[in-house]
């Protein structure tokens, strides 16, 4: 039997080729993002090889158990390790050396930079700037050109960044910090570890002097311990642990770049999930042009499976017969997919080096990938085959006999039940998932909306009927006879056009689901700064702390009425991590209009607590009691504000820095004297910033809007680049429906060429029939996007949403879209029934 | 087995509706090549009713095929109403087809997702032209088909489904109609039935058909039988009869 | 006729197609004995009935009333599955056209009934098969590689190969030129006459039926006649009798 289905396909592989392109193009989305994570994975590990497999043991900061403030694995930490410490660390017995290392956080602006308030000063790329050693393993860096920093004014550059930065020897180099712009003097350049394989960050050395100049603090934050010859690194690192002051470890390099690498992987499996989802998604498209294929192959081979039956075969055979050529086309579409994919990623890691640098490790094919590959396109191609298999074995050896395939003329009846039923299931899903409180909540979205658009297919076949008599009028007014065929033959296999048109309309129901929660976002933010009172907002594009000084300097310049800053940062109530909001409760009101109970300068020493803490049960006048990064304090609740998505807990800046010492403002509203004008007021403050702060982000409201509204087109940009394969596939199923419609056609294609019907007006009505399924499955994937959309919008009501924005703009371009993509994937097919053998269809075992 | 190839002289040299000379049709190459066609010259007159018979193989559905301008001659020519189909292009060539020829398929003659009516006003709808309603009043009475026009043809019986194919290719006064054995797949009585309609078509309108079949009965319908053998024209008879053409057979050696 | 060996019998047959205005009967009380080791010949004009006799007695399709039966096994009254395993081992088909499964050679198809069943090929028996019907160097070709006739010989030599208890044949020479029909038939009644295989065949060419060793003449789904020793000649006379 395999033989026999091995044959068949081998026979006519041009029936199922675009069955094979369509799982292959799913299957090449899960071996691209395989390869190429797999691949940014071995970057970092020779990144990280080089970093810490160097080292012996290292004394570092101990991980902070809160995670939302120790996310940046570039920021340096403070200083907790005193020159004492360093000697105690040192006369430990098999240390042969020990050196304290001081991360300065800095980054270092391009030549002849002039900050103009965006967030493009800096490049993207960290820099990284340590105190230099001179020992290699320690440095993790060789001296190559030049000399190494001696004067407190010099400074080292990699042999990559110091040219990307415009910088030669001699040169003056500016690195903005938090207390403003240092100076320096380049004088060499370094290689990190052996190939300076930095991911694209910059990397710098410069004295230990000034360094502890820059941050202001005497200690170091970590020691590099080199261990004698022959001492057991674990053995030194269990010694070392006795002696480390507190909020530090002592551990082996070894140990170290595993826990790095491992940090990584478990992030870069983020991206693997992420992507993969869509790549199931595409495959989903894929499982309805199998079914169709399927369906469509065994409706024509309808003789054959009956001269089977006729000569001893039986409907087992038959159907296991039909699983086989199923399963040799997901070995082929695999195989072709997964060469697909590595080629992809080949290609798109070539182009992201073009803008970023070398960012990739070694290129190869992970195993996963593979296995992925074969098992999902053997799982996606036998589920789908299996109906038509089962619809393959009950033919009849009688239909060896008829004169041509029959048509289905089944009820749509049964098929309606079972659609609404599931229909209705996946919107009960749905709305389970958006309104109630459970956990996991997006299981039930996911698998309430792969219900929908399952029942939603089925359905389809209902509704296409009345729309192509409905059609048929109009399309029969404006191109005559080909019209009328065209909407007749939509309505004549409703199953099938429904199912062609439900595989376009998954993708673009993602697409208008994208597409409205991200209009719907961008009314959201264009509100709320709407709303706001400021006329300049202040961030920080290096650390993300806006420098104290930089503040001086705005509420110093002229025009200037007041300046109100927000701190953010995580406290624990309850044992529980929530967000902290610090405000200057006399100014804060004026700039920026918040949702509160009673006005925000009634907070005085205590907290207003936003809804996620009053579900909790707390009242205004009771206690809470806060856990901060170096204190704790309890609060009485003087007032209720109605904010989440902002923060749980709002209170004065002093009582934020009794919580947390040294928090920085997150960002600052600046609001003008009356009349002033806002631009000269800005660009006033910039020219000094390019001075001192060329990291400070200093922007209008409009100017933030547009920022945002760029962010939001990004996120709709990436998603529908990734959805891009899964439209594709449907286009493909589009083509491959007609094609098979075509061939089954044949003799009524060739009686309507005998009685005189042109070849292009056969190609206008495969066009047309293309065309009104294209746009179906469209306007089918328009309504349930933007309803879903409009639920998911709903739900977040809590985080700010107001009603959805439809967006109307990207459906139109979606249907323009459809009609065009409905136009090319008519083109084959509509070549193949216009040139058909008038004689091969008339004359048909005549 | 007489191979005797008797040139047949047209029998009017006025208004001939179709004509071939030295027709030639071979298929295939190589191994599998078959001389389908082995130099045909015929004449179809006007207003008359005209059968093709022979056995399987013997050539009859090519030679009805290339007069109708469906398949290209390897060489030779023929004409439809004094246009000479083989040299022109394809795209007039259907128009030719269009324009002067109706077709009678053995079966499979209807487009299953039209009605009966629309497969009937198909040709008009195609060129665009109006339909003659008083026209096509008259041939559904004559067929009877009247009580039939809004059924599918799935939903029509094999003897109404040829009637529904008789009254299409009548409807826009084509030239000349080619029926490919048009009572092949219907009982005796929708036969002879569907048969006589033809003749009446003949007879009362002046219409032209020629008919392929290898049913002695059905031939008797026509006005003259053409005889072919492994591709040539053998024999010809005038006013058949089943018992006639019956005894033209047994005479052949079959 | 021989009342024992019969290879096929139907009593009381009918069969009646769809239903209210387009409703068919094709069969109307059908009582027929198929002798073994005989060539039967059945005839009658189109929509007489005689196809549908052929696959009824087949086991291709029901009779709506009456008995049918294959080797003395009744298969009305069998489950599909069951019709299907008398096809298998009892029966061999040669129909008009689409005699072969296209992605299979002529080899393969030739095996194919074997293949299903599991059964070995007999070596000598194939070679015997072939050798007779000329089909030594085209083993290896595919169905549309081949002319119509060698088509059909390999459908014959198809239904051959497993020794069928008897083979059914639907027109299998109606779409063959006369020289390629008149060898196939040939080859038909030398397997009866050489190697005893029970033939049925149903076609409406008189020169056809004429290599038959019995004609059973159908009309509007009765067996009206019967022939022994047939020639075209007499087939002829036969029809012209009839009316035709």
């Amino acid at each position: 039997m395999l033989r026999l289905a091995y044959k068949s396909v081998k026979h006519n592989p041009k029936r199922l080729l675009l069955t094979t392109v369509a799982v292959a193009l799913g299957v090449a989305l899960v071996s691209t993002t395989l390869t190429l994570t797999n691949a940014l994975s071995n970057g970092f590990d020779e990144l990280f090889a080089e970093t810490t497999g160097t080292t012996d043991v290292a004394v570092e900061a101990q991980e902070t158990s809160d995670a939302e403030t120790g996310d940046d694995m570039w920021a340096p930490e403070d200083a907790l390790i005193s020159t004492d410490d360093l000697a105690s660390i040192a006369a430990v017995d098999g240390v042969a050396a020990a050196y304290g290392g001081i991360q300065v956080d800095g980054t270092a602006m391009p030549s002849g930079y002039e900050a103009d308030g965006s967030m493009m000063s800096g490049n993207g790329a960290p820099t990284i700037l340590y105190n230099w050693h001179g020992v290699p393993d320690v440095d993790k860096a060789t001296l190559v050109e030049g000399s190494a920093p001696t004067a407190d004014t010099d400074i080292v550059l990699d042999v990559d960044s110091a040219p990307a930065l415009g910088y030669e020897i001699g040169d003056t180099v500016s690195v903005a910090t938090d207390t403003g712009v240092e100076e320096f003097t380049l004088v060499g350049l370094v290689r990190f570890g052996e190939s300076n394989s930095l991911q694209t960050a910059t990397l710098g050395y410069m004295t230990e002097a000034r360094a502890q100049e820059i941050t202001g603090q005497d200690g170091f934050q970590e020691v590099a311990v080199v261990t004698e010859d022959g001492a057991d690194n674990d053995a030194v690192a269990e010694a070392l642990a006795d002696v480390v002051p507190a909020g530090t470890r002592a551990v082996t390099g070894e140990q170290l770049q595993a826990e790095q690498s491992e940090s990584l992987d478990s992030m870069l499996q983020y991206i693997d999930i992420f992507a993969i989802t869509f790549a199931l998604v595409a495959l989903f498209v894929g499982s309805y042009i199998i079914v169709n294929t399927f369906r469509i192959v065994v409706t024509q081979r309808t003789r054959e499976f009956g001269l089977m039956r006729a000569i001893g075969v039986t409907g087992s055979q038959v159907r296991r017969t039909v699983l086989l050529e199923a399963l040799v086309i997901a070995v082929v579409a695999a195989t072709l997919g997964i060469g697909l994919g590595y080629l992809g990623a080949l290609g798109m890691a070539a182009v992201a080096e073009s803008f970023v640098g070398d960012i990739f490790g070694t290129m190869s094919l992970p195993l996963d990938a593979v296995l992925w590959s074969y098992a999902l396109a053997a799982l996606v191609t036998l589920v789908s085959a299996l109906l038509p298999a089962i619809h393959a074995s009950a033919i009849s050896p009688m239909e060896a006999l008829r004169e041509s395939a029959t048509e289905s003329k089944k009820p749509l009846k049964t098929r309606n039940i079972v659609g609404a039923a599931i229909a209705l299931l996946g919107l009960v899903g749905v709305f389970v998932g958006l309104y109630t409180d459970l956990s996991m909540p997006y299981v039930y979205v996911g698998a309430g909306a792969m219900a929908l658009v399952v029942g939603v297919t089925l359905l389809a076949a209902q509704v296409l009927v009345p729309l192509a008599f409905g059609l048929r009028d109009l399309l029969t007014r404006v191109f005559r006879i080909d019209g009328k065929l065209a909407a007749n033959n939509i309505r004549r296999e409703p199953r099938r056009s429904a199912n062609t048109a439900a595989a376009l309309m998954i993708g673009v129901m993602l697409l208008a689901l994208v597409s409205t929660f991200t209009e719907s976002l961008k009314s959201v933010i264009t509100g709320e700064f709407d709303a706001m009172e400021a006329d300049l907002f202040v961030t920080d594009s290096g650390d993300g702390v806006v420098p104290e000084g930089a503040l001086d300097i705005i509420e110093g310049a002229a025009g200037v009425d007041f300046v109100t800053s927000v701190g953010l940062t995580s406290v624990e109530y309850d044992d529980e991590a929530r967000t902290l909001v610090a405000i200057d409760t006399a100014t804060f009101e004026s700039a920026y209009e918040t949702d509160a109970d009673s006005d925000l300068s009634s907070i005085g020493d205590g907290v207003f607590i936003a809804p996620d803490v009053q579900d909790l049960g707390v009242e205004v006048g009771d206690e809470v009691t806060l856990v901060g990064a170096t204190g704790s304090v309890t609060l009485e609740v003087t007032g209720l504000v109605d904010s989440s998505e902002d923060g749980s807990f709002w209170v004065d800046w002093s009582t934020a820095d009794a919580l947390e010492d040294g928090l920085g403002a997150y960002q600052s509203l600046v609001v003008l004297d009356d009349g002033e004008d806002v631009d000269s007021v800005q660009s006033a403050i910039l020219d000094r910033f390019t001075e001192e702060y060329p990291l400070v982000v200093l922007q209008t409201p409009d100017q933030m809007t547009q920022l945002a509204t760029s962010f939001t087109d990004m996120i709709l940009g990436v998603i529908s680049a990734l959805l891009g394969s899964a439209l594709v596939i449907a286009i493909l199923g589009v083509a491959n429906t007609l094609l098979l419609s075509v061939t089954e056609r044949t003799r009524e294609i060739g009686l309507l060429r005998a009685v005189g019907v042109r070849r292009s007006s056969v190609w206008r009505m495969i066009t047309i029939e293309s065309m009104v399924m294209a746009i179906f499955g469209t306007v089918l994937g328009m309504i349930l996007g933007v309803g879903l959309g409009a639920a998911l919008v709903k739900a977040l009501a809590e985080f700010g949403f107001g009603t959805a924005t439809i967006p109307w703009g990207w459906l139109a371009l979606y249907t323009v879209g459809a009609a065009l993509a409905g136009v090319m994937a008519a083109i084959w097919p509509a070549r193949r029934a216009s040139r058909l053998d008038i004689l091969e269809a008339v004359a048909a075992d005549g | 087995m007489t191979t005797t190839t008797a040139t047949i002289a047209a029998p009017t040299t006025v208004a001939t509706a179709a004509t071939m000379r030295k027709g030639y049709k071979d298929y295939g190459l190589g191994g599998t090549a078959v001389r389908a066609l082995d130099g045909v010259d015929v004449d179809i007159a006007r207003h008359e009713f005209t059968a093709i018979m022979g056995p399987s193989g013997s050539g009859k559905s090519t030679l009805l095929h290339t007069l109708a301008g469906l398949d290209k001659l390897t060489s030779g020519e023929s004409s439809i109403a004094d246009i000479v189909i083989t040299s022109l292009p394809e795209a007039k060539v259907t128009e030719v087809r269009r324009d002067h020829i109706g077709f009678v398929f053995q079966s499979f003659n209807l487009i299953p997702s039209l009605n009966a009516r629309e497969n009937i006003t198909l040709p008009l709808d195609i060129s665009g032209k109006p339909v003659d309603k008083e026209w096509f009043d008259e041939i559904i009475g004559i067929l009877g088909l009247a009580g039939r026009l809004t059924h599918l043809p799935a939903e029509l019986s094999g003897g109404q489904q040829q009637r529904v194919a008789v009254a299409r290719a009548l409807v826009a006064r084509p030239e000349i109609i080619f029926a490919d054995e048009p009572s092949g797949n219907l009982d005796s009585r929708s036969g002879n039935e569907l048969l006589s309609f033809m003749r009446r078509a003949v007879k009362e309108f002046g219409q032209t058909i020629v008919m392929v079949t290898h049913d002695p009965s059905a031939a008797a319908h026509a006005d003259r039988i053409l005889f072919l053998e492994d591709g040539r024209i053998v024999d010809e008879m005038r006013e058949p009869t089943a018992d006639k053409v019956l005894d033209r057979m047994k005479q052949m050696g079959r």
